[in-house]
């Protein structure tokens, strides 16, 4: 077999408990590969955004190895973008030194700072309110600033922790059509988790199925049809067959409720 | 119209006060000495008015220098408190012993480690400002949301960036709550302050001072009006920090902008 590039982020043997508690995540064996979109979901407590904390280096592993582009994730920081369930924007900082946060952080000069912001903010749409203040933009809008921020820097991994879960149905739709068209173009690697399985079908080439007590793969679902998908992907009969399949999957790893 | 209710109501208000203590006064035959009439008192404070605004300054001057000196203070120990669990728990019980401790009683002590005069009024109106300013400041300090932090360090910021761009931003209106609060007490201190530790050389005290020197000459509508002089000084400084509050938040935090989108 010929594989010339390793994996992007490779996980093995890892483990991960808080302290003395019980453990998190156990046994998790996972190779990623450039340009993937991987989506984790599973039950409450299968551990999937502690895993996501554990690639992005805001909480350290256990036991076990998780390397980032063969680095320790700490050391790979600069290569990633986290994005919240919250849009986490700063309330003093206009929409514009919101997406130029990072930028200043890392010292870039204001003109180059200013251009790459431009450009962000065109991408995500929001180049009508460059100087709003966040409580002057809906749900939908901070939550493209946020994505805006993380792709300032050029990340070659997005992590993504339920970014979409507080939206309307109608936004999260849209806000995942335009998720993949950015993606087309700036070609980073995605982690994405998250509770809805429709969404997960929808933007990953790959779903990774937790199980709980302790979080571990129960499935690594490969998602068969092709980029790029758009909104009547969501019609067709084979997504509605995967999303049932995921679906039934996702069930089997569930603990049973009365 | 809403405009004109806003402050119609009010003087409407002030009226009916006013005419119900004239009302009362003539009514029930009180004198002078027990209760002037607003017309009294206002003479009289034209009658004092330049010993009354020479008072008010030294007042104002002790009262704000205490203010300030606690603003600035208060921030810096709060900096100081936000950095560690360890420093907070080991000083903020001491400053809550300073908090406790009634005004009343360091002031003569005061007095006594550095005489009087406006350093020692200062110091008094620090001591009550200081505390509200702390309190407040090292609340926002340290509660920043956890997802804003963990955003500070996937962005590769340093400490020092994460304190200036993040945690001093978000504390500002917790700090300026404090700052409301100080400068809404500074004139108690100020005025406790004339009372305990006032330069009197030359008869030119400040408030505080002359309430004591009007009482003691029974001048009872001068001394009503040195209490009004007071109250008004207090309005001034507290306008004068709402006025900064409004200017620092316009823009962004939710208690100042109203409309929405």
């Amino acid at each position: 077999m010929d594989t010339p590039n390793p994996p992007l982020v490779s996980i093995a043997a890892l483990q991960k408990r808080y302290g003395q508690g019980a453990v998190v995540l156990d046994g998790i064996n996972l190779d990623v590969n450039k340009e993937e979109f991987v989506s984790l979901i599973g039950p409450s407590g299968c551990g999937k955004s502690t895993l996501l904390k554990l690639i992005a280096s805001l909480s350290p592993v256990t036991s076990g190895t998780l390397t980032v582009d063969g680095m320790s994730p700490k050391n790979a920081r600069e290569e990633m973008a986290f994005i919240f369930q919250e849009a986490t924007l700063l309330p003093w900082r206009t929409v514009t030194r919101n997406i130029e946060l990072p930028l200043e952080v890392s010292k870039v000069a204001a003109a180059k700072r200013s251009e790459i912001c431009a450009r962000m903010r065109h991408l995500v749409g929001l180049d009508h309110v460059p100087e709003h203040y966040p409580r002057q933009l809906s749900g939908g809008m901070k939550m493209r600033v946020s994505i805006a921020r993380a792709l300032s820097v050029s990340p070659k991994i997005l992590l993504l922790d339920e970014p979409f879960g507080a939206l309307d149905e109608m936004t999260r739709d849209r806000l995942n059509e335009e998720l993949l068209a950015i993606r087309a173009q700036q070609k980073f690697t995605a982690f994405f988790v998250t509770h809805s399985v429709a969404e997960a079908v929808f933007l990953s080439s790959r779903i990774i199925v937790l199980a709980p007590n302790p979080g571990r793969i129960a499935h690594d679902f490969t998602v068969p049809f092709p980029y790029p998908r758009t909104a009547e992907t969501r019609e067709s009969p084979e997504f509605q067959r995967c999303v049932a399949e995921v679906s039934r999957i996702l069930r089997s790893v569930s603990p049973a409720h009365p | 119209m809403r405009k004109y209710v806003n402050w119609l109501l009010p003087a409407l208000a002030g009226i009916l006060i006013l005419a119900a203590w004239t009302g009362v006064k003539e009514v029930f035959g009180i004198r002078n000495f027990v209760l002037p009439s607003p017309l009294r008192i206002l003479q009289a404070a034209i009658k004092e008015r330049a010993v009354l605004l020479a008072a008010a300054e030294i007042t104002i001057t002790g009262a704000a220098l205490g203010f300030v000196a606690a603003a600035l203070i208060g921030f810096l120990a709060s900096m100081v408190m936000s950095l560690s669990a360890s420093f907070r728990l080991s000083l903020y019980p001491y400053i809550l012993v300073l908090q406790m401790t009634p005004i009343m009683i360091f002031a003569p002590v005061l007095v006594i480690w550095m005489g009087p005069g406006l350093p020692t009024v200062t110091v008094i109106t620090f001591l009550i400002c200081f505390f509200p300013i702390v309190a407040n400041t090292t609340q926002g300090l340290i509660s920043v949301d956890k997802n804003m932090v963990d955003l500070f360090r996937m962005i590769n910021a340093d400490r020092v960036q994460e304190v200036l761009l993040l945690r001093v931003p978000h504390a500002l209106p917790y700090f300026l709550t404090g700052l409301r609060i100080a400068g809404s007490i500074a004139m108690i201190g100020g005025i406790t302050g004339d009372l305990f530790a006032g330069n009197t050389s030359g008869n030119a005290g400040g408030i505080g001072y002359m309430v004591l020197v009007y009482d003691g000459q029974l001048k009872i509508p001068e001394l009503w009006a040195a209490g009004f002089t007071a109250c008004l000084c207090g309005f001034v400084f507290v306008t004068v920090v709402l006025g900064l509050n409004w200017w620092l938040l316009r823009k962004w935090h939710d208690s100042i902008v109203k409309s929405d989108v």
